[in-house]
């Protein structure tokens, strides 16, 4: 059960990285891996898989013989996997089969790697005196030519290097992925709409107001007009560092915005000299709504929502469903 | 690296078809939902384009990674009657009432980058990209 | 025709479930066009909650309708316009001035009893 929902998330995982069979080819042409190779690795398959644990045990020495590789090793679970799956995978590598099921089974140990916050120089390392010790095994076989051995050896590398490519690759997209999560946590908590009353949102804008930003204002503004089902928002600007023109462009797309979803912006804060200059600038500020401070741009929402209350309860009875 | 999808259009209904493929593969590249909507909205005003003026064309959609920059590229093309006055066509305020171009200022706005060839009886290639930021 | 028109008290309700192709989009307006005529509408509701873009055609058809229902004595209200939807549209400088927006259909009925308690009788 574990290994289906493992294997979910890895082929999840292939279709993000965007590795699909066209990919896969891709990297193998990069590599320079050949139909010819396939008899040379098969050549020292024996040797591999006879020797497999010794192989593996000389990755994990070196991994703990390093600071940043002991996260593997240090909890009992999680190193007896990665034991297990490494020699799987160096099974696999001569196995001559490198397909969909053979990058699926490198995507779940980088995907281990990437949990543990493994660092791509270390795994190189490591990954580098497994290769060696398997050079060297392979070179001192005594019932074959050398240069027969060399050659065979290369082909393996071949694998080894688009291992390497892999798992480089998934390393570096799990970090961006945990990135942009921390990104996104911090977008969040500078950018707060306040819901002051029912239907009545209230938004400070302070600071720089960057392209970015104000996108993220006007996504964070929208998702709550639909959240809080709110009718009326007020928009502070009281604090906002510069306004030029393309901070108040960014304002009035906001506000568009929010119209398209049937809420109503106030403008508080807009002092009057800002006002000028962005008029004498050609903005069309006609079509805000603007309040002098904050308390009047309050005052005026809840007389916009008030006033709807007003006019139900003046006529013959309670209103049969509305707000 | 790539996934590349190919849309024929010959009619309207090959818009939303060309704009829903557009968001699957935005989405699996990895974009937010609010720029899936956005290159969904660009690609149809392009295709529409073709729809308008070259009656038949194709769209392709396709992921790029490069350099660890990830993102997606749309190319449509069509071999119509091609545009005569491009300048006029992505002015912003053709955009009013006109129906050539409606979008297309529009699409250039949003995407990262964005070229249009186009000349009388050599039909239209617009290629767009959009940078997974 | 691909989308039904409800007709609930003098209002018409167009709930738009799956994306229209232009032709689909036109012949929307055509029935509105036909049914606030015959039925004497005082509103017209489009609900575009299940669209996930609208675009330059979508948003014109739009315009067209309010404008068409303007003609004949009725108000009209696009009603769910969802957030990335709204943000794409301003980004891309779509506009639907003119027409009257709600948050849902229940906004958007409040409106049009509000429109016309304001109103009088027969909006102009």
């Amino acid at each position: 059960m574990a290994d289906e929902i493992q294997q979910a998330a890895s082929k999840a995982l292939m279709r993000e990285m965007g590795l699909d069979e066209a990919n896969i080819e891709r990297r193998k042409k990069i590599v320079g891996f050949e139909a010819s190779d396939l008899p040379r690795i098969a050549a020292i398959r024996d040797l591999v898989t006879q020797h497999a644990d010794d192989y593996v045990t000389t990755f994990f020495n070196h991994l703990s013989g390093l600071d940043d590789g002991r996260a593997l090793i240090a909890s009992r679970a999680i190193a007896e996997r990665t034991r297990q799956l490494k020699r799987e995978h160096l099974m696999a590598m001569v196995q001559g089969e490198y397909g969909m099921k053979y990058v699926e089974q490198r995507i779940e140990l980088g995907t281990l790697y990437a949990k543990v916050g493994l660092d791509a120089r270390v795994f190189l390392g490591a990954f580098h005196q497994l290769l060696k010790h398997i050079g060297s095994a392979v070179m001192k076989q005594p019932d074959r030519k050398a240069v027969d051995g060399f050659e065979n050896f290369m082909s393996l590398k071949k694998i080894a290097f688009f291992d390497i490519g892999l798992i480089v690759d998934i390393l570096v997209f799990e970090r961006e992925r945990v990135i942009r999560q921390q990104q996104e946590s911090i977008r969040e908590l500078s950018t707060p709409v306040l819901q002051i009353r029912e239907r009545l949102l209230l938004l400070p804008i302070i600071g720089v107001i960057d392209t970015q930003r104000a996108r993220l204002i006007t996504e964070s503004l929208l998702r709550s007009i639909r959240a809080n089902r709110a009718k009326v928002v007020v928009m502070d600007i009281t604090g906002v560092a510069t306004i030029d023109s393309k901070v108040s462009n960014h304002l009035l797309q906001t506000v568009t915005a929010a119209r398209l979803m049937g809420a109503h912006v106030i403008v508080t804060g807009l002092s009057a000299e800002v006002a000028q200059s962005l008029v004498a600038l050609g903005i069309e500020l006609s079509k805000l709504n603007t309040v002098g401070d904050l308390q009047g741009g309050l005052e005026e929402a809840e007389r916009i929502l008030g006033y709807r209350v007003l006019t139900t309860e003046a006529d013959a009875g309670p209103a049969p469903g509305g707000s | 690296m790539s996934a590349e999808v190919s849309v024929s259009i010959e009619r309207d209904s090959d818009i939303v078809t060309a704009r829903q493929e557009g968001r699957q593969l935005a989405a699996a590249a990895g974009f937010s939902s609010a720029d899936q909507t956005i290159i969904a909205l660009a690609i149809s005003e392009i295709t529409r384009n073709i729809v308008s003026y070259a009656q038949r064309g194709k769209v392709t959609l396709s992921r790029m990674d490069e350099g660890g920059r990830r993102g997606i590229l749309i190319v449509a093309r069509d071999d119509g009657p091609g545009i005569p006055d491009i300048d006029l066509a992505m002015r912003d305020g053709y955009s009013t009432g006109r129906s050539l171009g409606v979008g297309l200022p529009g699409a250039k706005r949003v995407m990262d980058e964005f070229e249009l060839v186009s000349a009388p009886g050599k039909g239209t290639t617009v290629t767009m990209k959009k940078w997974l930021r | 025709m691909s989308v039904p028109i409800l007709k609930q008290g003098d209002v018409l309700i167009a709930s738009i479930q799956a994306a229209l192709s232009d032709r689909e989009l036109a012949q929307l307006h055509d029935a509105f066009a036909d049914q606030v005529g015959r039925f004497r509408s005082r509103g017209v509701i489009i609900d575009v909650t299940a669209l996930d873009v609208l675009d330059s055609f979508a948003t014109r058809t739009l315009r067209s309708i309010a404008y068409t229902a303007k003609l004949r004595g009725a108000n009209a209200v696009v009603v769910g316009i969802q957030p990335d939807v709204a943000f794409a549209m301003v980004q891309l400088g779509l506009s639907l001035e003119g027409v009257a927006t709600a948050l849902d259909l229940e906004e958007g009925l409040a409106y049009i009893r509000d429109v016309a308690k304001r109103g009088g009788h027969r909006v102009r």
